[in-house]
């Protein structure tokens, strides 16, 4: 495990931020790190960097880290090439070649002043010099929220080579596509606490498929009657299958004369969507 | 729109207004009880009268010398040379810093008409003339509340033309410096009609408390209200947050950073350049300017104000003590804004990107604090080799390149001591960091009205300031300046450990 935590707590004065979370993330994985507003993403994420002391618990974290923040600050009257110079001095190491063809493949323009850029460009300098630095673990806060599509797609390449190269991310996000599309494994917390954990693949085996299909109401009703759910409007039938009956589904429908069939695969946005509905605190 | 920016800028409003009218309002009666005979004064009016350093900064004396003279003079000249800064900042605050922190986007959105800005913030700055011209009075307020109007129109049209806030206030600047430099020489090569070109010559033409012409003021106003429509035809012509100079932001140079004193000595470049030619302009034209007070002390005439920070020592002595408890005090400024930094920088998150790159908890603050003390550093030791070049020139005595050298570079024990201060606060109490001023305030009231207000001895020597040794006296003392390095010193390190065992916070 490259990040471990074990009860975890952080307060602020009476207000309970994290409350005993468990997070672990295994080497090389690519971690998602979900939750509502609020729910203590951010406070867990600054604590693994150091930048928060816990209250209690335990924090077992490697100290080579990338870090990018949801909200980028940088130096203004640095130039973006500036601010690579100075991080990476900082780091005392280095790979420049990597910052060059970040640097093209992101289209930004180090060349000008941080006072100019907007706040996706100051994302872009913030994820080349954490995607270029020598580091095992990346830790990325809403990451993309300034970016425009094109670059969203070229941050989840960066990810995925980030990946490919034995490096661990642990992406918090609220864009629950790009966490489908590149985490293996996700956490999610609510009110600080641990809500669900584990490989994304086992948790879309507990997410049901959508199914609809147009056929006659006398029929539909036998269907419904042998799944034990579903409902039909206007000859429109409705189906929220578990994974695994959805071949039984289908078959009925067919055996049915079904028309206009749709089968829509377990969308994690439903089952993250439960989790999000929380009373503000 | 108008109410709005007077809302919105009325502490800064009305704290410059305040100063000016109560510096103007308080030193009048001083003037009158300097001198105790009038043949004192004559004597020194008519030295002051023949002295180039004096009438270079505060100009031509005129006879046959009253107290309201010498204070039109003297004080008429700080008076006017701070109407015209304040001038150019109050002008770019209230247009231009609108416009670049995004305030006046928004209004905008809500149907503002693209004129009325520029509109409201002319009518802010005419009625802070009129505050101050009322509030000061006489011709004498006249020409202070004039000068500062026709600096804050004029900056206004640079406003249109500058490319950032920061730009157009830099242009003021540049405007006012002009304006002295134009004034100065008018004074000191008797070209008087020059002084009618110059925002600061006002005074020069006006003569308050001699002549009172008051028509002299109507060109200056002639001129401000053409500014004014030259600001408004301008800005009616040019793109939003961006002036007819186009900015620079192109840049190729890199950065070799090793470490993060290395780091924060880069970011400081730039300020601690301008710090480092302010301080060592004005503390040797300070010192320059002491040989008529230093005379005049040989002769046991100076009392008051002066007389108490000169002291009954070495005339020329005690006039150089007295320029380096001023240059302490300004340096100590340096020193707490400085080190106050290091806060700024993990409000907003800058902290943070650094210590993410590895660093140690304490090692941005150390970082701070090493950069703020070798500045300070810096700038004394210009300050002291300018200033033992110039005085030896100006002022009769023994030794007075090394006493101007050491009271200028023995202000740094002092500097290190607030540094400490903001240090320890900024470290482990980072809320309370606003707090270093107070011994830096209270020591600067000790420092210059201690004597005045008979201050105890016992807490006079608890200041700050006023511990550096005549150098020229055998063993000169230095047990304070060690205490002053070493509270410094233990200060920081207290602030270290505070720092490493804190959350950092944002915001």
């Amino acid at each position: 495990m490259i990040i471990e935590t074990t009860a975890l707590v952080k307060r602020f004065g009476t207000f309970t931020a994290v409350d005993g979370l468990d997070l672990s993330v295994e080497e090389g994985s690519v971690h998602g790190f979900l939750g509502p507003n609020g729910a203590g993403k951010s406070t867990t994420i600054r604590v693994l960097l150091g930048l928060y002391k816990p209250t209690s618990g335990q924090v077992r974290v490697t100290r080579r880290i990338s870090y990018v923040p949801g909200e980028v600050t940088l130096w203004p009257n640095l130039t973006g090439q500036q601010v690579l110079d100075a991080l990476a001095g900082l780091r005392g190491t280095r790979d420049e070649a990597a910052e060059r063809r970040l640097a093209d493949e992101f289209a930004l323009d180090t060349r000008r002043r941080v006072r100019t850029y907007s706040k996706g460009n100051r994302q872009k300098v913030a994820l080349i010099a954490a995607f270029a630095a020598r580091t095992d673990l990346l830790i990325l806060d809403e990451p993309t929220s300034g970016l425009d599509p094109l670059m969203e797609q070229l941050f989840q390449r960066c990810v995925r080579d980030a990946a490919a190269a034995g490096r661990t991310v642990l992406l918090s996000s609220h864009i629950l596509a790009e966490v489908e599309d590149v985490c293996d494994t996700v956490t999610i917390i609510k009110d600080g606490r641990l809500v669900e954990s584990g490989r994304l693949a086992d948790m879309r085996h507990l997410a049901a498929s959508a199914v609809t299909a147009r056929l006659p109401e006398d029929q539909a009703a036998v269907i419904v009657n042998r799944l034990g759910f579903g409902d039909c409007a206007n000859g429109l039938l409705h189906l929220s299958v578990p994974r695994d009956l959805v071949p039984r589904a289908l078959g009925l429908l067919a055996e049915a004369n079904a028309q206009d069939i749709t089968c829509t695969p377990a969308r994690l946005e439903d089952l993250f969507l439960r989790h999000y509905a929380v009373a503000a605190r | 729109m108008t109410r709005l920016l007077l809302r919105r800028y009325r502490l800064m409003l009305a704290s410059w207004l305040l100063l000016m009218i109560a510096m103007c309002a308080i030193t009048i009666s001083a003037y009158r009880t300097t001198y105790a005979t009038d043949e004192l004064r004559r004597a020194a009016v008519l030295k002051a009268q023949k002295n180039p350093a004096t009438n270079l900064v505060y100009g031509l004396l005129p006879d046959p010398g009253t107290p309201n003279q010498m204070y039109g003079w003297e004080i008429g000249a700080f008076a006017t040379i701070l109407a015209a800064v304040m001038g150019v900042l109050i002008a770019v605050a209230l247009t231009r810093a609108n416009e670049d922190d995004g305030t006046l986007e928004l209004l905008r959105s809500c149907g503002l008409a693209p004129k009325t800005p520029l509109r409201s913030a002319l009518t802010v700055l005419a009625g802070c003339a009129t505050v101050l011209f009322a509030g000061v009075g006489g011709a004498f307020g006249a020409t202070v509340a004039m000068t500062f109007l026709l600096v804050a129109a004029l900056t206004t049209l640079l406003a249109q033309i500058a490319p950032t806030a920061g730009q157009a206030r830099l242009l003021g600047f540049a405007l006012v410096g002009v304006s002295f430099a134009v004034r100065a020489f008018a004074d000191t090569r008797d070209v008087a009609w020059l002084n009618w070109l110059s925002p600061l010559g006002l005074r020069a033409v006006v003569q308050p408390f001699t002549t009172d012409r008051w028509w002299a003021l109507l060109p200056a106003l002639l001129f401000t209200v053409a500014a004014a429509i030259g600001a408004m035809l301008l800005s009616s012509r040019r793109e939003f947050g961006a002036g007819f100079i186009r900015r620079r932001d192109i840049h190729h140079g890199r950065l070799r950073v090793r470490s993060a004193t290395g780091f924060a000595f880069r970011l400081a470049r730039g300020s601690l350049l301008t710090w480092t030619i302010a301080v060592a302009a004005i503390g040797s034209l300070f010192a320059a300017m002491g040989s008529s007070t230093v005379e005049q002390q040989r002769e046991g005439e100076v009392g008051g104000f002066l007389g108490s920070q000169l002291g009954a020592g070495d005339p020329a002595a005690g006039f150089l003590s007295y320029c380096g408890t001023i240059v302490g005090i300004i340096i100590c400024v340096y020193a707490v804004l400085s080190a106050s930094d290091s806060r700024r920088a993990e409000r907003l998150g800058l902290t943070d990107l650094q210590l993410t790159t590895g660093l140690r908890r304490w090692s941005p603050l150390a970082a701070q604090a090493t950069v703020t003390a070798a500045g300070a550093a810096i700038i004394l030791t210009a300050t002291g080799v300018l200033t033992a070049l110039i005085a030896p020139a100006m002022l009769d005595g023994d030794d007075i390149a090394a006493r101007a050298f050491v009271y200028m570079i023995g202000q740094w024990p002092a500097a290190a001591a607030m540094t400490g201060c903001t240090v320890l606060l900024a470290g482990a109490l980072p809320r309370l960091t606003a707090l270093a001023w107070l011994p830096l305030i209270a020591s600067t009231t000790v420092a210059l009205l201690g004597d005045l207000l008979k201050v105890p001895q016992r807490i006079q020597d608890l200041s700050l300031f006023q511990h550096v040794p005549d150098v020229a006296t055998a063993n000169p003392p230095t047990v304070a300046l060690l205490v002053l390095t070493g509270l410094g010193v233990g200060l920081s390190l207290a602030g270290l450990a505070g720092v490493a065992r804190r959350d950092l916070l944002l915001g």
